[in-house]
């Protein structure tokens, strides 16, 4: 659908890669400083077509093609952010992310600390998570509780269009190295998106469901199982609430709190591996903020520890379902 | 044995919280004591590690008697006894009620406490062998719930996917309890303290106080116009909105400074008039009721009036009133409107002199000029203590206070 027709009416609706452009098209004219690096932003769009167009408006010089070097175009956005820009760079998969390490784990996320609050650094890198594309291996991790086990960093988890527009651009303004995280089984999700400009703060989660029986506390994509295992709960009589806590850092620890204080049982959903994830710290938040207001242990559901296999029913059965969603809140709930 | 009122002279220790030998921080919940108008936890008042307990769960205790100390790691308790500061009565404070009661009423009270713990408490205490709570896992939220709620944990059946006790069993617990009728034998020792001391207290008011009763209709237009008013101020969109009872607390306050009569309490000789007009509000808890105070309500603005009363039915609600949120009423306002009630009588509250009752506000066919007109109403009664307060003087509060509520704004300005 051309976004011209669109773009106009209230409540249009606009896939979720629509979004993310729409940010980044925003921003850049806002904002000169704001450019985009990264391996087929420019020619391409990336190969998900993501940044369709934004060539054209902008031109080479603020959409640029970088050759096959994520720890050599991720310094270039570090030291351009030092010196006055604000870039986004672009990790193809997020499995890439390894190779970028030491420039987001010891300079971006350090500098601002160790100059005394001299330097920033504000850029934003992008990438994406998600597995059950058939991708393998190395292209269907989701390692976002990497940078979210490092000070310094703010590490963003869009679940919808809305918010992915509204936290992009928030992102791009904030004036601290940000990792965002699209799924990229999401892209073509459609939502409502409004065409002006909004953001959404950073650290501040969101209830996407109201219920009253268990908390399904969800990030990224697992928001949109959740949902759908609480369509499923709903229907044998156990009322779901679905909270999206959206950034992990910052992180809004009182919504996830005050969710389980009141429905008494809670499931962490997140796409990273399980194992000392997203969802133990998730875990260890809402067990030690909501204890006494338990009826059971919090429960975690997060990817199985293994390479994520090629094989698309064994790949299947790694990530949480709707389904495997639905059971265990089912078998917590006792019914 | 702290004193939580001016005139408390025994506490009752309910529970201890920590077990002698645990460490303890200054401000932890240390033990649950019961005065004559509320179980109260007490915090720890220093850093240290519990010994020489000398008081069990149960014991009536002077206050001012040591009931056990806080010593540094590794350091004894002292030995030597030591007295209860005042020469009062020297009541039961060594003497143990046998275990397994013990044992069944402490265990619920013991949040903090790990289920692995719990259990391992239980069968040091020669408690019957096949008990529930030594083998059910309970919820911390159950667990909490129960403490809170007086709920036995060893008698509650557990409905989780792997029998835990779960919240949902402790409050259907709690509500099977209260419904209990009193005859029943197991409902007699098992009554929590609030029901107990509502018993207790309304007896004592009941049989000694010679109470008597007036009646009177009133119209509440006026009454409903002041509310009407002040909620539709912008400025209390976002504050807490007015009741009836807000308005009716701030109108008797403002009464009462000229019938000081009606502000006294008996003293045994005669009436002495309280140099504070501090007005209870009636209200009901889990099981039973309470009559939390708003202190110099005739000073009190309304807004200050309704902040108050909504902490203390918030705090009531949640189980959390202090003791000293309920001392020192002189007069109490008693409203079951809400429940559509159209007039009762109330039983006086010791050493209050008088209780106002007040009954929903209903359109009735009045006369007016000779004519049937329709108007909202509502019936006020008044319960004195003939002690305190005669017929006439009643009756002139009850005009004045009439006359207030038919022209309020006089008042509340």
């Amino acid at each position: 659908m051309p976004e011209s027709a669109v773009g106009t009416e209230k409540d249009r609706e606009i896939t979720f890669a629509q979004a993310v452009r729409e940010a980044l098209a925003e921003e850049m004219r806002r904002d000169s400083t704001v450019c985009i690096m990264g391996e087929d932003v420019a020619e391409a769009g990336t190969p998900f077509k993501v940044l369709s167009g934004l060539l054209e408006e902008f031109g080479k010089d603020r959409v640029i093609d970088t050759p096959i070097s994520e720890a050599g175009f991720t310094g270039l956005a570090v030291g351009a952010a030092m010196t006055g820009m604000r870039p986004v760079v672009d990790i193809m998969f997020g499995d890439f992310i390894t190779l970028t390490m030491d420039q987001m784990v010891n300079q971006a996320a350090k500098v601002h600390y160790m100059s005394g609050g001299k330097w920033k650094v504000p850029m934003v890198m992008r990438t994406t998570l998600g597995a059950t594309r058939r991708s393998a291996a190395q292209h269907s991790q989701s390692l976002h509780a990497w940078f979210c086990h490092v000070p310094g960093l703010k590490v963003i988890l869009p679940s919808t269009p809305y918010d992915a527009k509204g936290l992009l651009k928030a992102a791009i303004r904030d004036d601290n190295p940000v990792v965002f995280f699209e799924d990229k089984m999401m892209y073509k999700m459609k939502g409502n998106v409004p065409a002006g400009d909004y953001t959404v703060p950073l650290g501040l989660a969101d209830i996407k469901r109201t219920g009253e029986d268990i908390s399904l506390i969800a990030t990224s994509s697992m928001v949109q199982v959740a949902l759908g295992a609480a369509t499923m709960l709903e229907e044998i009589g156990i009322s779901a609430e679905v909270v999206d806590p959206r950034t992990m850092w910052p992180l809004d620890e009182k919504t996830l709190i005050e969710s389980a204080k009141k429905t008494s049982r809670a499931i962490i959903l997140d796409e990273g591996y399980e194992r000392y994830g997203v969802t133990a710290e998730l875990a260890s938040v809402i067990a030690t903020g909501a204890f006494y207001d338990l009826d059971a242990p919090v429960k975690r559901m997060g990817a199985m520890h293994v390479p994520i296999p090629f094989s698309p029913p064994l790949e299947d059965v790694t990530v949480p379902t709707e389904q495997t969603v639905f059971e265990a809140a089912r078998k917590m709930c006792g019914k | 044995m702290p004193a939580l009122e001016m005139a408390q002279e025994t506490g009752k220790l309910i529970s201890w919280l920590k077990k002698e030998g645990d460490s303890i921080t200054k401000g932890e919940p240390l033990l649950e004591i019961e005065t004559d108008k509320a179980v109260m936890e007490i915090e720890a008042p220093a850093d240290g590690v519990l010994a020489g307990v000398k008081a069990q769960a149960g014991a009536e205790v002077p206050v001012g008697q040591t009931i056990a100390w806080i010593v540094r790691p590794g350091e004894q308790p002292p030995t030597d006894e030591v007295a209860a500061t005042s020469g009062r009565k020297n009541t039961i404070a060594s003497s143990q009620p046998t275990s397994p009661t013990t044992s069944q009423t402490s265990s619920p009270t013991l949040p903090q406490t790990k289920p692995d713990n719990f259990a391992a408490g239980q069968s040091n205490s020669n408690s019957s062998a096949a008990s529930p709570a030594q083998t059910a896992k309970i919820s911390p939220k159950a667990r909490r719930l129960a403490a809170e709620r007086g709920v036995n944990l060893a008698d509650v059946p557990g409905s989780g996917p792997g029998g835990e006790v779960l919240a949902s069993d402790i409050l259907a617990a709690a509500e099977a309890k209260s419904a209990k009728p009193a005859s029943a034998p197991q409902s007699t020792t098992s009554a929590s303290p609030v029901a107990r001391l509502m018993a207790e207290r309304t007896t004592e008011s009941w049989t000694t106080i010679p109470h008597f009763f007036l009646t009177r209709e009133i119209e509440a237009t006026a009454l409903n116009a002041a509310r009407q008013t002040r909620r539709s101020q912008p400025e209390s969109a976002n504050s807490i909105k007015l009741t009836h009872t807000d308005l009716l607390v701030a109108i008797v306050a403002r009464v009462l400074r000229k019938h000081p009569r009606l502000n006294s309490r008996w003293s045994g000789e005669g009436a002495r008039p309280n140099s504070e007009i501090n007005i209870g509000i009636a209200m009901a808890v889990e099981d039973g009721i309470v009559a939390p105070v708003i202190a110099k309500a005739d000073k009190a603005k309304l807004s200050e009036i309704a902040q108050q009363r909504h902490d203390l039915t918030e705090r009531a609600r949640s189980g959390k009133l202090r003791p000293a949120d309920m001392t020192g009423g002189t007069f109490t306002i008693s409203n079951l409107g809400m429940f559509g009630v159209n007039a009762f009588t109330a039983i006086i509250i010791h050493p209050q002199a008088a209780i106002l009752a007040v009954g929903a506000i209903a359109d009735r066919v009045v006369a007016e000029n000779g004519r049937p007109e329709v108007r909202p109403m509502m019936t006020l009664t008044l319960s004195s203590d003939h002690r305190i307060v005669d017929g006439a003087r009643a009756a002139e509060f009850m005009r004045d206070l009439a006359e207030a509520i038919v022209d309020p704004e006089k008042y509340l300005s």
